[in-house]
């Protein structure tokens, strides 16, 4: 996507000088013509070619050693039938809706908590954003501790009383996802905070103050005025939840690799362990399709509205 | 604006027509058939990122080196990245020429597909090779009758304890038959402790399938065993249900952290008493303080059915190398090399000790655990590798699925069973 609007975004820095102008509109300058291209061309055997191949392979049976096999639709058609797949979909639209929810709920709650300038704030701030700094890998190594069978979690459930809750969270079938979708949540939430903060940065005070004129409680001040201020920030918060939803897969790897018996299973995670595990490299990638088909049909859905809109 | 249009849009469709083109032609998977360059040193790719097993690989390229027939670059990956590579790195048009790997159906699968290189000459000119045992000349030979692997180290499974534990809750006879152990696990329990350490949490899941294939060797023997792992038979056969019903009768036994815990955190609380045996490979012993190295011992798995051959898991590592390396002299070369006393000694020493060499006239370690190792897999009739090994890679995945639901619901077996031949035959159709 970013790919391809990139060459629309670089043209307006293309101002020619009228006297270049007059030479004719077909006239680019080199440069900037270099500018377009060669990352163009990068991104195209980097980037498209790879992209188009996965589109051929999901047609495939591929072992990653043999010659692939054309098979049709026969992989969408398992799909069909798949209980793995279904109950990986149906894990990731639950991911989708608890993880982006609370992260766009909470972050947004963060933003208008720290968002004046009183002294020690921006030690809160760096507080919470400090999760977004570290590698996903490394938090979920944190995080197994705490989930150890005697690791934090449990020791703390057992000082408060309340041991008869204590649970091998990683390898019980009922608190896996949920185990699994805290750490995402915890470093997710410092993000969305700060396209939150930058958001409310750029309202109007004025805004606020005819508002307090008018007699606006805050809840109304915030009804009425933040939340159709924030409506760019978003459609922008949105888009990085969804993808973000629908690639998650380093922290699930780490932490249960989809297990105990895919009950922690989200598409990515599986794609992934039937292509590199399972060696099914044609059905991993007819999964990798349906991944890519519903990334880019939920946000190009809502930015069609969205500049619709705002048009 | 207007006027980039024309250039783009003409450069797009370019770009479409060329990929349509290629995409038609199938040159986007097809397998190339070029040789890597016959300059230069061997490339020895190996999957012992363990620091011990690096330094001593490490150690055998510079002994190598040292003795001027040729030199090796040793290039270590990790583990997990190897094993996800190898298909890529051998249908390469420039592959590493040789690779650490395990021997048997897995090497096998490759050989079928004319990826590995033919290492006949080396086995008839190799002075130590020719001394190898019988079992491991077999195993090293692909199904069309070709030598195809060189064999350096093996280790053993088997059912580890703390003697001093032992000795404290008052243990003082070894199990050997089944009986005997369940009562041995009674004991345990009654004294508060898990008689029975697991391990496969976190990211070994794969160390319940000792369970899966010492029952099974034991009850339907190494033959069945086999052939069940490479789809001659059904997992939701009578056989295999046989298997889970045995597994059933020591469930309560199982420490209920087993598939929480990854065998290095069951190692520690096998050491610290929690829990009291584990059915796990020596290899278990790199992530043992070395203090409480001497104090650890094991015994057989208890037999459950005398009829049966006796069958041991003792994995095999070694080398293969890719049919499309360009400097066959050289790699043959130095896989005699790695066949030889001195390699193995090498490397044996390097390493955590643990292993045993697969080059008869090659010594151990010499501890006590060693020897009563070694003593232990030259008394079984058949060699098992393991449940991957025999079959493949691929398949593991379905078996760790399979046997954690077994381990959280054992009373729905008959589903598990049904789930777990539907997702074989999806690998074996592959």
């Amino acid at each position: 996507m970013a790919v391809l609007t990139a060459p629309e975004r670089k043209s307006p820095a293309r101002t020619p000088a009228g006297g270049k102008r007059a030479r004719g509109p077909r006239r680019t300058p080199p440069l900037v013509l270099a500018f377009v291209l060669v990352p163009l061309l990068a991104e195209s055997v980097w980037v498209f070619w790879p992209a188009l191949q996965g589109f051929y392979l999901a047609l495939t049976k591929w072992d990653g050693v043999s010659t692939p096999q054309f098979v049709g639709l026969d992989n969408f058609r398992e799909m069909a039938n798949d209980d793995v797949f279904r109950s990986a979909a149906a894990h990731t639209v639950l991911w989708l809706v608890v993880f982006g929810g609370l992260s766009a709920v909470l972050g947004l709650a963060a933003a208008l908590l720290l968002q004046q300038e009183r002294r020690g704030v921006g030690f809160y701030r760096a507080a919470l954003f400090l999760p977004v700094v570290f590698s996903l890998v490394a938090t979920a190594l944190v995080w197994q501790a705490i989930y150890q069978p005697d690791g934090v979690l449990n020791r703390l459930l057992d000082a408060v009383g309340l041991g008869s809750l204590q649970h091998p969270w990683l390898a019980d079938q009922d608190t896996a996802l949920y185990a699994v979708i805290v750490p995402a949540l915890w470093r997710q939430i410092g993000y969305v905070m700060v396209l939150y903060l930058a958001g409310l940065k750029g309202i109007d005070p004025a805004l606020y103050e005819a508002a307090k004129v008018d007699g606006a409680s805050a809840w109304q001040r915030f009804r009425h005025v933040t939340l159709p201020q924030l409506r760019s920030v978003n459609a922008v918060v949105l888009s990085v939840i969804i993808i973000d939803s629908l690639r998650s897969f380093d922290v699930v790897w780490s932490l249960t690799r989809g297990g105990p018996y895919h009950s922690s299973e989200l598409l990515s995670t599986y794609m992934y362990s039937t292509a590199f595990q399972s060696l099914r490299l044609g059905y991993g990638s007819a999964l990798a399709v349906v991944i890519f088909v519903l990334a880019f049909g939920v946000i190009c859905s809502y930015l069609v509205r969205a500049f619709r809109e705002a048009d | 604006m207007a006027n980039l249009q024309p250039s783009r849009r003409r450069f797009l469709g370019g770009l479409g027509a060329a990929g349509t083109a290629a995409l038609l032609s199938g040159c986007v998977t097809s397998t190339s058939s070029g040789k890597s360059s016959s300059k230069g040193n061997v490339t020895l790719q190996s999957n012992l990122s363990a620091p011990q097993a690096k330094t001593a690989m490490e150690d055998i390229v510079a002994a190598y080196a040292k003795k001027g027939s040729g030199k090796a670059s040793l290039n270590t990956v990790a583990a997990e990245t190897f094993r996800t590579q190898l298909p890529t790195y051998l249908t390469s048009a420039n592959p590493p020429d040789v690779y650490t790997w395990y021997p048997g159906s897995v090497a096998d699968a490759y050989a079928k597909k004319n990826l590995l290189l033919d290492l006949d000459e080396v086995w008839n000119s190799s002075h130590d090779l020719k001394r190898y045992s019988k079992a491991q000349n077999k195993l090293c030979t692909s199904s069309a009758g070709k030598k195809v692997f060189v064999p350096a180290t093996y280790y053993w499974w088997g059912m580890f304890y703390r003697k001093s534990n032992f000795a404290k809750w008052g243990v003082r006879e070894l199990p050997k038959s089944w009986d005997d152990f369940l009562d041995l696990c009674d004991k345990l329990k009654s004294k508060g402790i898990a008689p029975i350490g697991l391990g496969a949490g976190g990211n070994t899941p794969w160390v319940a399938s000792a369970w899966f294939d010492y029952l099974d060797i034991r009850i339907n023997g190494a033959q069945y065993h086999r052939e069940l792992l490479a789809g001659k038979h059904r997992f939701d056969d009578p056989e295999v249900r046989k298997v889970f019903d045995r597994w059933q009768e020591v469930h309560r036994y199982f420490d209920p952290n087993g598939t929480a815990l990854a065998f290095q955190d069951a190692t520690t609380a096998l050491l610290n008493g929690k829990t009291g045996m584990m059915l796990i490979g020596t290899f278990f012993a790199d992530s043992a303080p070395k203090n409480a190295l001497d104090d650890i011992d094991f015994f057989r798995f208890p037999i459950i059915d005398a009829k049966v051959p006796l069958a041991e898991e003792a994995p095999v590592d070694g080398y293969f190398a890719s049919a499309r390396t360009g400097r066959r002299e050289q790699v043959y070369d130095l896989m005699r090399y790695l066949a030889t006393v001195e390699a193995q000694e090498t490397y044996i020493k390097g390493s955590s000790g643990t292993v045993l060499p697969c080059n008869p006239d090659a010594k151990d370690a010499g501890t006590a655990l060693v020897k009563k190792g070694r003593a232990h897999v030259a008394s079984a009739t058949e060699i098992t590798q393991f449940f991957n090994r025999d079959s493949s890679d691929a398949l593991q995945p379905t078996a760790d699925t399979a046997l954690t639901k077994f381990l959280a619901k054992p009373q729905q077996i008959g589903s598990i069973l049904t789930d777990w031949q539907r997702d074989a035959e999806k690998i074996w159709n592959a």
